[in-house]
């Protein structure tokens, strides 16, 4: 301060002397100078050489791990699926990403269901069907316990699906048919119906035949207590499940690789580079065209459609009153629609589908021949309506982001020569649920249907399709009363016929998943992953990984 | 003082508003969680019943009180999909994206503070002219495309140069704290790099500006070269400016970040909150807006303090007001 003070008293006297002391001050700083670049370019330098040294030890350690567990298995596989749950609650939340990954993983049914969509053994070793098709006796395997090491025995099996029905959780309405449901001792559950069901026993491979610990008290939305051969030990909703093996586990389905992680990759780029990466070892789904990179490179990947049941519906709204009301208008989208066109250019993966009977379910017959590709004929179906390519018919197209623009647009462009202006709306899935599902306020709809066995949707005329046909609803009844399955599936492919003559829907394809997985995994199921997805089997052998 | 006070009370206002305009605007959205929970394959019945259970069906008014009342007492409600407390929520998400943000900020000042007053030094029109086009391109890339090109360079197994992980966070979180250190990297160099090319063109702005002023004038006349002027004297009187820009900066950059989360598989705060709102989960999504809305309100806070000791003459101004007023 007195230093400067006494600067500005010269300063008025001789500026000389001023200027040369300003001159000297501002050297100072100059010699700062360099100095400040250089502290700042050496920290620099070194956080980088701490960041690449870091990751180079870290890569290291990692290989080292991984040779040391030589040409062995691996002790965790990394699975990247697509859909996230948001809660663990298989009970109450919808969604076939809880029955992907929980059933027949975590819980157990009292029957399971193999990749050809068959009804197999699980809880249950074996069980009976009365002549009437009234009275099921199942008689369950003996010394059976859930991961928490309660006993599990008929009195559980029969309190779930008891529960089941009374609080009436998800699928509650799939058993409605069910009077009551008895444990007889402690193996031996039966079932007794007021009227015969031919879908009973596939139903209860599902949600409606789970069994839960009755006197376990957990929160069924962040924890699962079950008796298959994973357990739950970490979730992260909408984005990963870690699965460790159930050292209780009382099957002969016992897990063979002791932790699998389940990631959940929503963004597609993200998950290619996740398995080129090899952060995850599978892929399920991926689409055709992104699988790409790795059908190309069979030496060090596996890439395989699998069959499922996965619908694309482009159902109409054929409530009176609709502008699909007419069944001209409804063929004639039939016919203008180029399947084939369709499948080409998601791949080629995808079959195509005639009506509502996916391969994979009772009552399945190849329709395709009904609605041939003809657009002539869609042509002069429109015209006698009234409407042509100058005077075009406004409809709209509403469906949920999940499916992407492609379709839609395709869609718009087949019409459009037959005399149809096809407004593509393409909205959030919840929005669809409510303008769509709940208001049926909509022209055409697209949707994946992946449900199995979900036919009953046709019979109902209060579903969203507005589809209303006696017959239909008749034979279907009849089927579902049928006391053997080729009774049951004549009467459901009659009903399919009738359905898909009746055009209240168009059947894009049926939608296969393609699914792909690094050399050296074996036992993942390629069919119906989606929904019934076993994981016991699966295991990684990186002896396949060590050779790259 | 008195200032903190007066901006005190009206983050209380703003707050309260805020809390009104997001419950309000939530409830127009078509579709309810009900509907999700159920799926499209169960009878209305089940759809109504699952609405009567979650207190879907009760007045709106007495639904939005006992948000506000448990708000109040601090308890932010408790998310109707996961089951999961929403201050449990936040703080995992919180816990990913608030780290990658902060590195991100880090590096986009280690690039766009020097690089603007570089631009502004230089000399040669062509040399400044470069400067001008580099900041350009890097505040024109679009995130995806910027952090793609990133993996392609470095992803582990993908990249050039793999050796960084592009996928996801740790398993355990910061319990692997070298795995998630290293699994944010690309990430915050992402951020960084479009982050940094816009504080470059403030500085650039703000510096610019001030090298034709007086005060760098005086400065120089002093003694000082242009150099040691537009340093010392320039960027100490930008600095309130600055300042203001990197804490917006910083606050929009907690849902800013969302494509780059998505990209990398990061479930951050951004990623969540779309997740929440196409679930239709009401109780979280509010509480989280109205964290957020908090979060912005408070950096704005710090910012206008900060900004008030930065620039003494702000100070003397409102002084001068409180006085005659």
């Amino acid at each position: 301060m007195s230093q400067d003070n006494g600067a500005h008293a010269e300063s008025g006297a001789t500026g000389a002397t001023t200027d040369a002391s300003l001159a000297s001050r501002a050297k100072n700083p100059k010699k700062n100078g360099p100095k400040w670049w250089l502290i700042s370019l050496i920290a620099v330098i070194v956080a980088v050489a701490v960041v690449i040294g870091v990751t180079l030890a870290y890569a290291k350690k990692d290989n080292g791990t991984a040779s040391g567990n030589g040409a062995a298995q691996a002790n965790t596989v990394t699975i990247g699926l697509k859909l996230a749950p948001t809660n663990l609650d298989i009970r109450n939340t919808a969604g076939s990403a809880l029955d992907q990954i929980l059933i027949g993983n975590v819980y157990e049914g009292i029957v399971a269901r193999d990749s050809k969509n068959q009804v197999t053994p699980a809880i249950a070793s074996s069980w009976e069907e009365s002549k009437d098709g009234l009275t099921y006796t199942f008689h369950l395997n003996k010394n059976m316990v859930f991961s928490n090491g309660d006993t599990l025995d008929a009195e559980d099996v029969a309190w779930s699906i008891n529960e089941l029905i009374a609080k009436q959780y998800h699928d509650a309405d799939a058993l409605e048919a069910v009077s009551k449901v008895e444990a007889k001792d402690a193996d031996t559950v039966v079932i007794t119906l007021k009227t015969p069901n031919s879908n009973l026993l596939w139903t209860l491979t599902g949600r409606a035949g789970l069994v839960f610990d009755k006197d376990a008290k957990y929160d069924l939305k962040t924890q699962a207590v079950g008796s298959g051969p994973y357990t739950v030990a970490k979730f992260v909703e909408n984005d990963s499940i870690t699965l460790k093996a159930n050292e209780k586990y009382w099957g002969k389905n016992k897990a063979k690789t002791p932790t699998i992680v389940v990631k959940y990759l929503a963004d597609d780029n993200a998950a290619v580079n996740a398995l080129k990466s090899g952060d995850v070892q599978v892929l399920a789904p991926i689409t055709e065209n992104l699988a790409e990179p790795f059908t190309s490179d069979p030496s060090k990947y596996v890439v395989k459609a699998g069959d499922g049941t996965d619908k694309y519906v482009l159902g109409f709204n054929n409530a009176s009153g609709s502008k699909l009301a007419d069944k001209r208008i409804r063929q004639a989208i039939r016919y203008a629609i180029n399947h084939d066109e369709l499948i080409a250019s998601r791949g080629g993966a995808d079959k195509a589908l005639g009506g509502p009977i996916p391969s994979l379910d009772p009552g399945y017959e190849d329709l395709t021949d009904l609605y041939p590709y003809d657009q002539d004929k869609a042509k002069s179906l429109m015209a006698a309506v009234g409407y042509s390519e100058d005077k075009p018919l406004e409809l709209t197209l509403t469906y949920a982001n999940i499916y992407g623009t492609e379709l839609g647009d395709q869609l718009r462009s087949q019409l459009k020569p037959i005399g149809i202006d096809l407004k593509v709306n393409v909205v959030e899935f919840s929005t669809w649920l409510q303008d769509v599902y709940t208001n049926h306020d909509f022209d055409i709809s697209l949707v994946d249907h992946n449900e199995s066995h979900d036919f009953y949707t046709w019979t109902d005329p209060t579903y969203y399709f507005g589809y209303d046909n006696k017959d239909v609803q008749k034979l279907y009844a009849e089927g579902i009363a049928a006391t053997t399955d080729k009774e049951r599936d004549a009467k459901f492919a009659e009903a399919a016929k009738l359905i898909s003559e009746d055009a209240p829907a168009d059947w894009l394809f049926n939608y296969r998943i393609t699914t792909a997985t690094a050399k050296g995994v074996e036992g993942f199921p390629f069919d119906l992953n989606q929904t019934v997805l076993p994981l016991y089997n699966v295991t990684y052998s990186l002896a396949e990984f060590s050779q790259k | 003082m008195r200032f903190v006070i007066r901006r005190l009370l009206l983050f209380v206002v703003a707050l309260f508003g805020i809390s009104v305009v997001v419950f309000a605007a939530l409830r127009i959205l078509p579709g309810d969680v009900a509907s999700i929970m159920a799926g499209i394959n169960a009878p209305a019945s089940r759809v109504a019943q699952l609405r009567e259970q979650l207190g879907l069906n009760r007045p709106l008014v007495a639904q939005y009180f006992d948000w506000m009342g448990a708000l109040v007492t601090g308890d932010f409600g408790t998310s109707i999909l996961t089951g999961r407390s929403v201050t449990a929520l936040i703080g995992a998400r919180a816990s990913i994206t608030f780290p990658l943000i902060i590195v991100g900020l880090l590096i986009a000042m280690l690039i766009g503070l020097p690089l603007g007053c570089a631009a502004v030094l230089a000399r040669s029109p062509r040399v400044r002219m470069a400067f001008h086009v580099l900041a350009i391109i890097g505040g024109s890339v679009p995130a995806l495309w910027g952090g793609l090109l990133l993996i392609l360079l470095f992803g582990k197994g993908v990249g050039l140069v793999g050796i960084l992980p592009s996928q996801g966070f740790p398993l355990d979180g910061w319990g692997e704290p070298v795995g998630a250190m290293l699994s944010l990297i690309l990430p915050a160099f992402t951020v960084g790099i479009i982050v940094g090319a816009s504080l470059m063109r403030y500085t650039r702005a703000a510096l610019g500006d001030l090298a034709n002023s007086g005060y760098i004038d005086m400065a120089r006349s002093c003694g000082m070269t242009r150099t040691q002027a537009v340093l010392r004297v320039g960027l100490r009187l930008a600095m309130p400016q600055l300042v203001s820009v990197i804490g917006l900066t910083f606050a929009s950059m907690v849902t800013g970040v969302m494509v780059i989360e998505n990209l990398f598989a990061l479930p951050g705060i951004g990623n969540g909150l779309v997740t929440d709102v196409g679930n239709r989960d009401l109780i979280a999504v509010q509480s989280e807006l109205f964290l957020l809305a908090a979060f912005f309100l408070t950096i704005g806070l710090i910012v206008d303090v900060l900004h008030r000791l930065l620039d003494p003459r702000l100070k003397n101004a409102s002084g001068v007001s409180e006085v005659s007023a």
